[in-house]
């Protein structure tokens, strides 16, 4: 299936925005000012939404011609583009959206044409994917494992490499009780938080050559 | 084929001149019809990339190169400081966040004279004697009096290490620097494998020069961001200079304490680190012991890659030299790494103290790195902060460069190893700053012709 890479789905919908001329702020104002101020690390509405890698929404304004003579382009409507990649079938991730993150799901798509509102998980569902576009192609760097497995992955990682680093040319004995204990803490460790530790500032904050 | 003009292109530029004495003089310039008169009268002075003699090899060099203030003290039409690449027109200290350069390593602690935005020319004398370096500098200062157009802030000196009373190319940590700079087309240097680009055949030839020199073609088949008009980049380039002290104390208490554990002897962990034994034998030709005539042979010590040891047990994936030159370590015969290539100049400063001696972190010293490229956002800034403050591409996680990563006390390095008792794996966690940026700037190296156009007020962006 186009939409799907192992079992990581790539979805992309664009939602028409309202257009009403009659207001003194419109609707992709608004919009862009909301998404501006959303927040990016673990209290984005997207870590509780656990099974996202990754999500963007961007308000698609118009098309602009590039090149000579200059041709004068409109799209048909102004767009909230949603982006977003994560585990599983697309009706549990939207019925999710729905169920877990309303407020947020109703802050932005409220501003979009045929918005049925989120009371109605179903009705959402089907809204949604109207205005689904096939993605077709894309890539998600994930290696085909679930966010909480690669969480957990990271996690033993990190856990192992400190161990190693403890007690690397210690006896063998001690080395072995100790390794229980870790293997005892590693399973009665609890599952990462999903959208990173705010408290550690990421490199990719300050990566232009990304 | 490349044809340069070596005369038009400062000599710093094209080569390392090899010389074992140095002083960077940071100077702030004048009013600008003295600073230009001053360029004037240094033109003359300056040491081009022509080749020298050798029977009258000179005795010193000089060079300069500016900041983006420093141009814009000379008062440049402003269409031509507005086309200086973004990165030089902020200049390091504005960059910080990307490179790193937090913390330990912000301007907080660097020297006074770069906490301020005051350096605008970096005027480098190097010298074969100690006298010949005095007399330049004082004929040097001399011009800058009879121009009046530029005031010294600080004279900075760096100084090859003495070993047995011969300079050397060894920095403070000991180990033996200054392998293989980039061969680029039309730089007139016997052409070394290993110091090039890889070709798919195995073979290697010069970068493109567009890679080092602007106005001129790069890997992309393209001429490089350079300022208009033409004439004012071509044969010119950028140089990032970085002030690094070393904090000796820490490196070898460190090295010692983890040399406690690790099962293969404290010089092959020395060696893991960097990705060569302190003599400079490659660890990935020469896993298992130095090989002091591998190292001397100008034939063999570039002339390896990664392939064959994909898991690092023996060059590690994080050690220094894989790190900023991984070669082809990331596949497609290197081609991912040609646009990334950096030329290295540098000298030590501050006095050496050979191991067993005390020593202390607080003493004054550490190496000058200047690196030249054409891009420092595309080739400098990159390599800084995706090589050596982040380990992505490496498969290393958030791992940073042992010896220059900026460290907070946590970081580790991962040493690959095999299940052989003296190539153990390892891994150095705790890992405290080796070495603290104390200051720097990005500066325009340029050409002959360039610095007379300066000197002229005749630089015309129409």
């Amino acid at each position: 299936m186009a939409d799907r890479s192992g079992q990581v789905y790539g979805l992309t919908i664009l939602s028409p925005i309202i257009e009403d001329e009659g207001l003194d702020i419109c609707h992709s104002m608004e919009l862009r000012w909301y998404l501006g101020h959303l927040a990016r690390d673990g209290h984005s509405p997207f870590a509780q939404l656990s099974s996202t890698y990754l999500a963007r929404l961007v308000v698609m304004d118009d098309v602009v011609y590039v090149g000579a003579p200059a041709c004068e382009e409109h799209l048909k409507s102004r767009y909230l583009v949603f982006e977003t990649n994560f585990d599983g079938d697309l009706d549990t991730y939207l019925k999710r959206m729905a169920r877990e993150t309303p407020e947020f799901v109703d802050a932005v798509w409220k501003h979009c044409v045929g918005y049925p509102g989120v009371a109605d998980v179903e009705a959402f569902a089907a809204y949604m994917k109207k205005c689904r576009i096939p993605t077709t192609f894309f890539f998600a760097d994930v290696n085909n494992r679930t966010v909480q497995q690669t969480l957990k992955a990271l996690q033993t990682q990190s856990a192992l490499a400190h161990f190693i680093e403890k007690y690397q040319g210690r006896p063998p004995a001690e080395i072995q009780r100790e390794f229980g204990v870790l293997l005892h803490s590693m399973r009665e460790a609890p599952l990462p938080r999903a959208g990173g530790d705010e408290t550690e500032r990421l490199p990719s904050e300050n990566r232009p050559h990304d | 084929m490349t044809k340069i003009d070596v005369s038009d292109i400062q000599g710093f530029s094209l080569k390392g001149y090899n010389f074992p004495f140095a002083r960077y003089l940071l100077l702030e310039l004048q009013h600008h019809e003295a600073a230009r008169e001053f360029v004037a009268r240094l033109l003359p002075e300056i040491t081009t990339g022509e080749r020298w003699n050798i029977n009258h090899k000179p005795m010193s060099t000089v060079n300069i190169g500016f900041t983006h203030q420093g141009l814009v003290r000379f008062q440049l039409p402003l269409p031509s400081l507005l086309s200086f690449p973004v990165e030089f027109q902020q200049g390091m200290k504005a960059r910080g966040d990307i490179l790193g350069d937090t913390g330990r390593n912000g301007p907080a602690h660097w020297d006074a004279v770069w906490k301020e935005d005051r350096v605008h020319a970096w005027l480098a004398v190097n010298a074969r004697t100690a006298g010949a370096l005095e007399e330049r500098c004082a004929a040097m200062e001399q011009l800058m009096r009879e121009s009046g157009g530029a005031r010294l802030l600080q004279a900075q000196d760096a100084c090859a290490i003495y070993l047995e009373g011969k300079p050397s190319t060894q920095e403070h940590f000991g180990y033996t620097d200054g392998f293989g700079n980039p061969d680029f087309k039309g730089a007139e240097r016997e052409h070394v494998r290993g110091q090039g680009k890889l070709l798919a055949d195995g073979r290697w030839e010069p970068l493109a020069t567009g890679e080092f020199l602007l106005g001129y073609a790069d890997e992309a088949g393209e001429l490089p961001v350079a300022p208009i008009p033409h004439l004012l980049g071509r044969n010119g380039t950028f140089m990032v200079y970085r002030k690094l002290h070393q904090n000796v104390a820490a490196f070898r208490n460190y090295l010692n304490e983890k040399t406690k554990l690790y099962g293969g002897g404290k010089e092959k962990l020395a060696a893991k680190f960097v990705g060569r034994w302190r003599d400079g034998t490659p660890l990935e030709i020469s896993p298992d012991q130095p090989d002091p005539r591998l190292a001397a042979d100008k034939y063999r010590n570039t002339d390896f890659t990664y392939g064959e040891d994909p898991a690092g047990v023996r060059c590690p994936i994080g050690a220094h030299i894989r790190r900023v030159h991984p070669r082809d370590s990331f596949g497609f015969n290197g081609g991912l790494v040609n646009r990334r290539r950096i030329m290295r100049r540098g000298l030590p400063y501050g006095e050496y103290v050979p191991e067993g001696q005390p020593v202390s972190d607080e003493d004054d010293r550490g190496i000058i790195f200047m690196a030249l490229n054409a891009s420092i956002f595309r080739q400098f800034e990159f390599v800084q902060q995706q090589w050596i403050e982040y380990g992505n591409d490496a498969r290393q996680g958030n791992d940073k460069d042992l010896l220059i990563g900026s460290h907070d006390g946590t970081g580790k390095f991962v040493i690959q190893g095999t299940t052989d008792p003296k190539n153990p794996p390892f891994i150095c966690g705790g890992l405290p700053n080796f070495v603290e940026l104390r200051g720097g700037d990005y500066f325009f190296i340029p050409s002959l012709t360039a610095l007379a156009m300066i000197a002229t007020g005749t630089v015309d962006p129409r």
